[in-house]
């Protein structure tokens, strides 16, 4: 898929690229910026487009430690996403597996289950889901949000899977049932391990979303002990006199643990994104 | 949809039926729904029960105090004609359309730039894929309050760039100003949605041998043709799919949106999903946002049928 291209042409790709990556990436410079440079060099008509060495620092970081419960609010993130993560990868695993092997009337249904749960407003199916764990006594509970940003993933997470399993040809359970293992040992024994780009992107689906979640966390928590760091954020912006340094040091915070596993796990995903959605 | 011949099937049907095969093919089914079924449990507590509930919610009429006993209201139709007679769905609607394709639109447009020129051999390209595949992974209240920031009326740096590039001459009050606060909502969300279009096109064209660019080449092709001839059809039945999934969930997008206006100034901003949640939980009216859900609903179905053959290709 690589053509050769002669050298100037090949350069020019590069500085085309440069322009184009540096354009797109300003909002996160900027955030950085905005972090790093104290608030009062910042709120004028010209601000700066690049920190002035005389006036750097990380002060919003260590005022925004010590004032808001940021560490509170990113256990809290890191706890929903964790789980709604794991579960969704070894329940769309093990769904994966069944749609792949067996033509059930579920297959069928999964499909269609997939494109209709995308058209269900999230702002529609937060009202009857916060009735339903209000009965559980479950409002204020870091499992309500977990379990729904859970379903809201497994649809697709599910249907990714699949294209993985495709992708192992059937032979492979056959001999190693034939070699004496169970059903659900050829599963756990041979497939599972062949299927490793499959959950490193189901994982990293899952987490980006529930990482990101806002309206489902908002809604579920109402008590600020249980706020995620999307929530905490959002309660930000709408004060009158926004601590944008503090604000921005926050959100640069917030992303860092999806940054990492996106770049870890970024491989798989363009692989998994051709395998499991687009070639169904 | 289901006319198609099935694809071909991994389960043999058992051509003799001794008892033997029997038993193994019953055992068979047993694991498929047994491996299935906690996928089948997740949607249908977390997803079919609540429409479910949000059916039963849009028809009852009254004022609905008890969530939990609905059946103390009546059942009426009055939500959904309250709905559909209110003058406001229609803009609310042409907002959503608006609000979908501003962002659809560009973001696609960027996405297959991106991924055609990400194709090609260039040095530093490793570096560069991850950067600009980043904003996915970005939270969209991180993306808002970044964009809001960035937006402010006195201080914020896009007015500055703008102003010293001599595009305005004075500040501009993006979110606060009703003519270009739906601009401003839209930026955000196509910083966070181009990268999705970029991952899918992009695992597309690697699937594309190189030897035909270079016969393109040969031929004497323009680099016009090249992309008529060999990129387009390559990424066309993918990048249906894509427009379709991603309309529909911007469709119904609302972690930029509320953070950003809440869906105002003067509902400037206000889409069907900013409504409901405004009618829910501002309004506490359950039974009109839960009716105003269902049409909304309705709407993508819609606009899902009409987007033609591709997805059904895909899904079927």
């Amino acid at each position: 898929m690589s053509t050769t291209l002669s050298r100037p042409r090949r350069w020019s790709l590069l500085a085309l690229a440069i322009a184009v990556t540096s354009v797109l990436m300003f909002p996160i410079y900027w955030m950085i910026m905005t972090s790093i440079v104290p608030s009062e060099r910042l709120l004028v008509s010209e601000p700066p487009l690049v920190p002035p060495a005389d006036a750097t620092s990380i002060s919003a970081y260590t005022s925004v430690l010590s004032d808001v419960p940021v560490l509170k609010w990113l256990w809290n993130s890191t706890v929903t996403t964790v789980g709604a993560a794991v579960i969704s990868t070894v329940v769309s695993t093990l769904g994966g597996y069944s749609l792949s092997r067996f033509r059930t009337k579920g297959q069928q249904a999964m499909g269609f289950t997939l494109l209709f749960s995308r058209m269900l407003p999230g702002t529609l199916l937060i009202i009857p889901t916060f009735v339903l764990f209000a009965n559980f006594g479950m409002v204020n509970n870091l499992w309500a949000v977990t379990l729904v940003n859970t379903a809201a993933t497994v649809p697709f997470t599910t249907w990714l899977m699949k294209g993985f399993v495709d992708a192992v040809p059937v032979e492979i359970e056959q001999a190693a049932m034939i070699d004496g293992c169970g059903r659900l040992g050829a599963l756990w024994r041979v497939i599972v391990p062949l299927l490793k780009p499959g959950i490193a992107a189901t994982f990293t689906y899952a987490s980006i979303l529930t990482w990101g979640d806002f309206l489902f966390a908002r809604t579920l928590m109402g008590n600020p002990d249980g706020w995620t760091v999307t929530v905490g954020i959002a309660s930000f912006i709408g004060e009158f006199s926004v601590d944008w340094s503090g604000l921005m040091a926050v959100g640069l915070i917030s992303m860092l643990p999806m940054v990492v596993l996106f770049l870890l796990l970024e491989p798989f995903l363009t692989k998994g994104m051709t395998t499991g959605s687009v070639k169904g | 949809m289901t006319t198609k011949p099935r694809p071909k099937s991994a389960t043999p049907p058992p051509t003799q039926s001794s008892p033997a095969l029997r038993r193994e093919h019953r055992r068979r089914s047993v694991f498929a729904y047994l491996t299935l079924s906690p996928t089948l449990a997740i949607v249908g507590l977390l997803m079919a029960y609540p429409l479910y509930v949000a059916i039963d919610l849009s028809l009852r009429g009254g004022q609905i105090s008890d969530l939990l006993n609905l059946e103390q209201n009546p059942l009426t139709f009055d939500n959904y004609g309250d709905v559909l007679t209110d003058p406001g769905l229609v803009s609310d609607i042409v907002r959503s359309m608006v609000y979908t394709l501003g962002v659809v639109l560009p973001a696609f447009a960027i996405g297959l730039g991106l991924a055609v020129l990400l194709n090609k051999a260039f040095p530093g390209r490793r570096i560069i894929r991850p950067l600009v595949l980043l904003p996915w992974a970005v939270p969209g209240v991180v993306v808002s309050a970044a964009f809001s920031w960035m937006l402010d009326a006195s201080y914020g740096v896009v007015n500055y760039l703008l102003r010293t590039v001599g595009i305005i001459d004075s500040n501009v009050a993006w979110l606060v100003d009703s003519n270009t606060a739906m601009f401003a909502v839209i930026l955000p969300t196509i910083w966070k949605y181009y990268p999705f279009f970029v991952l899918i096109l992009l695992a597309q064209l690697q699937s594309v041998p190189g030897e035909l660019y270079e016969a393109a080449r040969m031929d004497g092709a323009s680099p016009l043709r090249q992309f008529a001839h060999v990129t387009w059809p390559a990424v066309r039945t993918a990048s249906a799919l894509a427009i379709v999934i991603t309309g529909i969930g911007v469709f119904r997008e609302f972690d930029f949106i509320f953070p950003l206006t809440g869906g105002g100034p003067n509902e400037a901003t206000q889409t069907l999903a900013i409504r409901i949640y405004n009618e829910a939980f501002q309004f506490f009216e359950m039974g009109v946002a839960a009716a105003l859900g269902i049409v909304t609903m309705a709407i993508c179905g819609a606009l899902l049928a009409a987007a033609g053959r591709a997805v059904r290709r895909e899904f079927g």
